[in-house]
């Protein structure tokens, strides 16, 4: 081994703590890279697999005649195209009415696009009519499998059906009725899957064309086989992107990509940091060392390499500890996702490209981090070996100024100046925190965001407790209004429209309520509220985007009756959800006839939620109950991961904070030692000279607050802007108090140092101290 | 400071290794040792000697690895570091070779820090302290701003400010030029005079002149410790 190389080694093993901290920081970068892009990819294989395997529509058509849609498709090259029935009828499940989906089957065999996967119980018999498969959610949800019986509610009246096995479709991996209600009471949505000639006979023909491309997950929404459709009656066409289950998952899937990248850097700008903090000390210290060395005639070049090789091997050593951690973390990660979600196929894998990567980092921070020292090393003037000391520089203007505040403590005037004193240790100490802040603030800030979203959805603008689904002809106000604790009963209007308008659309639902209703409140893009427009329509904000128009322009609604033009009348801004609101008359002109109406309900305070969805869902005529409340159950669980993710985020954020300053302050102690020996010397408990240091690096850190607070907001902003869509839009919300208790959480993290700071003081040999500067 | 305190020091069978086996170093070998109270002792040895290892022992910044320490009447050989730091809060003050200033602090401060973190005296005392060493008109200039000879009076007023009874001085003159260097040591005869026990480690022998007695030290053992029956002023000693 060459000498440069074990004088590097040596040195790194002289300064094991400080060493040890950045290549735990440059570790839990890497690892976090690894793990959650790791998590990330194998998601997406995940996935894919189930959508290969079950045959995932690459589009789903609506409008026209199903068989001449598919048809079409088929003949301008899709691999497979079917024509095939869906409806929403209501169900009976367990004593539970609630508004299901019936999807037709042939029986002869699995469909050739959007087949289901039968994981208890069999497929149909070749002659059936009366059986059905359930979805696996609703099996868990009501206790149900194969043998049990179900109700559901088509053209004559109540159908008994037996279900013959549970099922897991890739339409259904994440249970959602539409774009517009991805999250809802898990009660109030069951889907079956009934024989094809069954629900011709009990509902209607086919409404959709299934489509499955050559290249099934195609990303491309226009083709000669939309053309096709589109020609051929589709009026809309829905991507498998867009499908909704797909949409909701992929979600959550954006944001393992978004913090697979954003979150580990992070950590490695900070590493990077911190290596250069350390290596410039070292440096600074051994300036007579490499002097010496330059006056013998070394080569820049050596000197240069010496000192970037202890940045290269910290680097490869936190690079590598990294990877290994983050491989076995990524699986780790992957299973409990697919596990947590029910999604069937797990597919997890190892990414040579991902670990090559993850080793890059790693190294190149570590270069990073020791490039400018090691070339101020090799910039050593040779004269430099015949000072003992650096010179006492003469105070600058800070120390001045701070020179006359006697009203403050000497221990916090010189804290004060000590900021100054080392601009690039006390820029290291800022910069951790407020990456450290930016790390809490952004996990934070997502996590109020939702939460305050949730409350808002709930609380502020769905004011019903709970919405029933009663045949037409029966008098609600009889039947539901007149049981005790309902305190009000609206009717409410609700169907599904493709709405369109300069070449785009977007298929969503279209609610009505009376016009001064109190079931529901609108609240305008600018905060203001408003009520129901006597005609035209209230849009979601996202509609604007979706379909390029904007207040007072008119769009046209297709139902599969016919078409109506409203005008819009406004935008609203509403967290969960883009739907279209008009008043019930306005509503009910637009929308399909079904025979049944639907009616909100409103409780008195204090009423058993369950006892009110037994109950009302026994009365006759009631032939569907959804309570609003539950679905605060079902978002718990769609976020329930999300909770944990961030919630280690956090604890990595306070790793982050106390491993820059851990190393900052170290840096500090070592460049102090003679002050602090003497200190010592002179009696001052051990304590008191850990508490100025500690004053020091809680001055440092309060100065980088502002900037962390500022751009941690914005990195919360950030990421909330990537999850909002149709699905979600979601607002930075937290309350006043958030920032102040972030930033107070970093200063405490940083009043922590003193206890480090006490260990090293301890071990600071005064005598030796005293003998090496004697002579 | 009253005449009555004890500010003697006692070295009774004193060893002081550094490192194990092959590599240990003895650097003081059964030092006995007795300095009365307001005495001004002059330690003489060459580099390598022991001299600052014995003064660091009397000053409690070092244990001795035998024997007994006994200073101001206390029994220091078997103390934790915690309750040396009060020992010397109390008893002892050190002065360096290189002065040892706080760069970022002025001449007033870096004797206010000791007496802020000492919890002893007030800041009132920082004024007299800085007269009493004759820099009460630079009290606001920072240690760059001062001549070595002014940084080690400052040096010396904040090893008074916790008013301690034994003064250690480690190679007080070793950065400083002639007159200086005078001025410190005519300080340090001041100081004993007032009945402070005072003991200059140093190599220059000129040094020991000034001394009420002289001891001597060569590798790790006492070679010597003679009276010095006619100190000079430190304005006459020469190097």
């Amino acid at each position: 081994m060459r000498v440069t190389t074990k004088k590097s080694l040596r040195d790194l093993r002289r300064s094991r703590a400080q060493v040890i901290a950045v290549t735990i920081t440059i570790m839990l970068g890497v690892m976090l890279y690894v793990a959650t892009a790791g998590a990330f990819q194998n998601l997406t294989a995940s996935y894919q697999h189930t959508y290969d395997r079950l045959n995932f529509a690459t589009y789903v058509g609506t409008g026209g005649t199903a068989d001449d849609v598919a048809s079409a498709a088929a003949a301008a090259g899709a691999a497979d195209a079917i024509p095939r029935a869906q409806y929403d009828p209501p169900m009976l499940i367990d004593n539970t009415k609630l508004v299901g989906r019936v999807i037709g089957m042939p029986v002869d065999g699995q469909p050739a696009v959007n087949s289901v996967d039968v994981v208890d119980g069999g497929y149909f018999d070749a002659d059936a009519t009366d059986q059905a498969l359930i979805e696996t959610h609703a099996a868990d949800t009501f206790g149900i499998g194969p043998g049990d019986t179900v109700k559901v509610y088509g053209g004559d009246g109540w159908h008994e059906v037996t279900i013959v096995g549970v099922a897991i479709s890739a339409e259904y991996l994440w249970p959602a009725r539409n774009r517009q209600s991805v999250l809802g009471d898990p009660h109030a949505f069951a889907v079956l899957f009934l024989p094809s000639d069954t629900v011709a006979q009990w509902f209607g023909p086919d409404n959709q064309a299934l489509v499955m491309m050559p290249d099934q997950l195609t990303t491309s929404s226009t083709n000669d086989v939309t053309q096709a459709m589109t020609d051929a009656g589709a009026t809309d066409i829905q991507t498998w992107e867009e499908q909704p289950s797909h949409a909701t998952l992929n979600e959550d899937l954006k944001g393992f990509d978004q913090m697979s990248k954003a979150f580990p850097a992070l950590f490695l700008l900070a590493a990077a940091i911190a290596s250069y903090v350390m290596l410039a000390r070292r440096i600074l210290m051994e300036r007579p060392v490499i002097a010496t060395l330059m006056a013998a005639g070394a080569r820049r070049g050596r000197i240069l390499r010496m000192y970037l090789l202890q940045g290269l091997v910290v680097g490869t050593l936190g690079g590598f500890l990294g990877v290994v951690i983050g491989a076995l973390a990524s699986g780790a990660v992957t299973t409990a996702y697919t596990g947590g979600l029910g999604i069937p196929d797990t597919v997890i894998k190892n990414y040579p490209w991902m670990i090559v990567v993850g080793l890059a980092f790693g190294v190149l921070v570590g270069a990073m981090g020791a490039f400018f020292p090691a070339l101020s090393a090799s910039r050593t003037k040779p004269a430099e070996a015949m000072h003992t000391a650096a010179p006492t520089r003469a105070p600058g203007p800070w120390s001045r100024l701070v020179a006359r505040m006697r009203w403050l403590p000497v221990a916090t005037r010189m804290a004060l100046r000590d900021v100054g004193r080392s601009p690039r240790r006390t820029l290291a100490t800022m910069l951790g925190a407020i990456l450290s802040l930016v790390l809490v603030l952004a996990s934070v800030g997502m996590m109020t965001s939702i939460v305050q979203a949730i409350q808002i959805q709930y609380t502020d603008i769905e004011l019903q407790d709970a919405t029933v689904v009663i045949e037409d002809g029966v008098d609600a106000a009889s039947t539901v209004g007149s049981v005790d604790g309902v305190a009000a009963v609206e009717r409410t209007t609700m169907g599904r429209v493709t709405a369109q308008a300069n070449g785009h659309s977007y298929v969503t639902t279209l609610r009505g309520f009376e016009s001064n209703t109190a079931m529901h409140q609108f609240k305008m893009t600018d905060g203001a509220l408003t009520s129901l427009p006597p005609s035209g329509v209230l849009a979601g904000a996202p509609i604007a985007t979706l379909l390029n128009v904007e207040a007072g322009d008119t769009i046209t609604l297709s139902t599969e009756s016919g078409t109506s033009e409203v005008t819009i009348a406004g935008f609203v801004d509403e967290p969960l959800g883009t739907f279209l609101y008009a008043t019930n008359d306005v509503a009910s002109s637009a929308v399909d006839e079904t025979g049944l109406s639907s009616y909100d309900l409103a409780f008195r305070d204090g009423v058993d939620r369950d006892a009110m969805r037994q109950h009302i869902s026994q009365l006759d005529g009631v032939v569907g109950y959804q309570d609003a409340r539950a679905v605060v159950t079902s978002l718990q669980q769609y976020l329930g991961l999300f909770w944990a993710f961030i919630g280690v985020m956090i604890i990595l954020g306070g790793a982050l904070a106390l491993a820059v300053m851990y190393v900052t302050l170290a840096v500090n102690i070592v460049e102090r030692t003679g002050e602090l020996a003497t200190l010592r010397a002179s009696g001052v408990p051990v304590r008191k000279v850990a508490g100025t240091i500690t004053i020091e690096n809680v001055i440092a850190t309060a100065l980088g607050i502002p900037f962390g607070v500022a751009l941690g907001t914005l990195a919360a902003a950030w990421f909330l802007s990537t999850f909002s869509s149709d699905l979600f839009t979601f607002h930075l919300m937290w309350s006043w108090w958030v920032p102040w208790v972030a930033a107070a959480g970093v200063l405490i993290a940083s009043a922590l140092s003193r206890i480090p700071a006490a260990r090293a003081v301890r071990k600071v040999d005064v005598a030796t101290v005293v003998r090496e500067r004697a002579t | 400071m009253t005449a009555s305190t004890d500010r003697s020091i006692r070295l009774a069978g004193v060893t002081k290794t550094f490192g194990e086996g092959d590599a240990a170093v003895h650097a003081l070998k059964g030092v006995d040792l007795e300095i009365a109270s307001g005495e001004l002792v002059v330690v003489l040895g060459p580099s390598g000697s022991g001299k600052t290892t014995m003064c660091n022992i009397i000053g409690g910044i070092e244990t001795a690895t035998a024997g007994t320490v006994q200073i101001a009447g206390e029994d220091i050989s078997d103390r934790k570091p915690a309750t040396l730091s009060a020992f010397r809060r109390d008893h002892v003050g050190f002065i360096f070779q290189f002065f040892n200033l706080i760069p970022t602090l002025t001449a007033r401060e870096n004797i206010e820090i000791i007496l802020a973190l000492t919890g002893k005296g007030s800041s009132a005392r920082v004024e007299d302290l800085l007269s009493a060493v004759g820099l009460a008109d630079r009290a606001d200039n920072f240690p760059a701003q001062l001549s070595g000879g002014q940084q080690q009076r400052v040096a010396v007023a904040r090893a008074l400010a916790t008013d301690p009874d034994i003064l250690l001085a480690d190679e007080p003159t070793g950065a400083l030029d002639l007159p200086t260097g005078r001025q410190i040591l005519a300080l340090l005869q001041e100081l004993n005079a007032e009945g402070r026990t005072v003991v200059i480690v140093t190599h220059n022998s000129s040094v020991a002149q000034i001394a009420n007695r002289v001891v001597t030290v060569v590798d790790g053992t006492i070679q010597s410790a003679a009276v010095n029956e006619a100190p000079i002023a430190a304005a006459d000693v020469t190097w």
